[in-house]
């Protein structure tokens, strides 16, 4: 598989959460991987060769895949952009509803200004008669 | 499959089960967006912590989850996630405060 730089592989999977809109699904997959074959690894480790652990960020969407990897250096700059697409495509999941909270805000507004004045105008009509 | 209902005890575990085998666990993300649908999952092909919803607050904590995955997994597993997982913490205790104002 061709591995995309960071950049190009976050347009594609800005056009992948696109094309799977009206139907289909997208899977990311993130992996703690050093990119290379277990034998390679193996041969390194008897070596006392240093591995280097990079972050592999695979996308599917079941007809095709996409795929890049991060060093440690650019994992931070990446979450970052990648956030910036999960919020711009991620619209269709349920939102608090905003009624409840204005409601709950009057009826605790209510009690409370409406008290002073309650306070205040029941002993007014009390006084004329006495 | 079992969800995970609570999603502090996903994070919690899903961070442990990568600790104990970093090389072959692995975080996959699903969104589905005509059902509006969002899965977690993170195993190591023995075990398996999925995590399902459909509110948009949860993508917020994801987001944070995503995070820590990214640091852990570019950084390696013993990277320090209390930066980014405090960040979460101290939001987390902000929106509790804000539900205990509006009951």
């Amino acid at each position: 598989m061709v591995y995309l730089q960071p950049d190009p592989f976050l347009n594609e999977l800005t056009s992948m959460y696109e094309r799977n809109q009206e139907k289909g699904s997208v899977w990311v997959t993130l992996k703690h991987s050093s990119m290379k074959s277990k034998a390679k690894r193996k041969k390194m480790e008897t070596e006392g060769e240093a591995i280097e652990y990079r972050c592999l960020v695979r996308a599917t969407d079941g007809k095709k895949t996409i795929a890049t990897s991060l060093s440690a250096k650019d994992h931070q700059k990446f979450q970052a952009s990648y956030a910036t697409v999960l919020k711009a495509h991620m619209n269709a999941l349920k939102k608090r509803e905003r009624k409840d909270k204005k409601r709950t805000a009057e009826v605790e507004q209510k009690p409370a200004s409406s008290k002073n004045p309650g306070s205040s105008k029941k002993p007014l009509p009390t006084k004329p008669p006495l | 499959m079992v969800y995970i209902a609570s999603w502090d005890e996903f994070v919690e575990r899903s961070v442990q089960l990568f600790r104990a085998d970093p090389q072959s666990s692995r975080y996959v993300m699903k969104y589905r967006h005509c059902d509006g649908k969002l899965i977690l999952k993170v195993t190591d092909n023995r075990e398996c912590l999925k995590f399902k919803t459909d509110q948009a607050q949860d993508a917020k904590k994801m987001e944070k989850l995503n995070n820590i995955f990214f640091t852990l997994m570019a950084r390696g597993p013993d990277a320090d996630i209390s930066e980014v997982s405090g960040k979460e913490q101290v939001e987390q205790q902000a929106s509790k405060k804000g539900r205990g104002r509006r009951q």
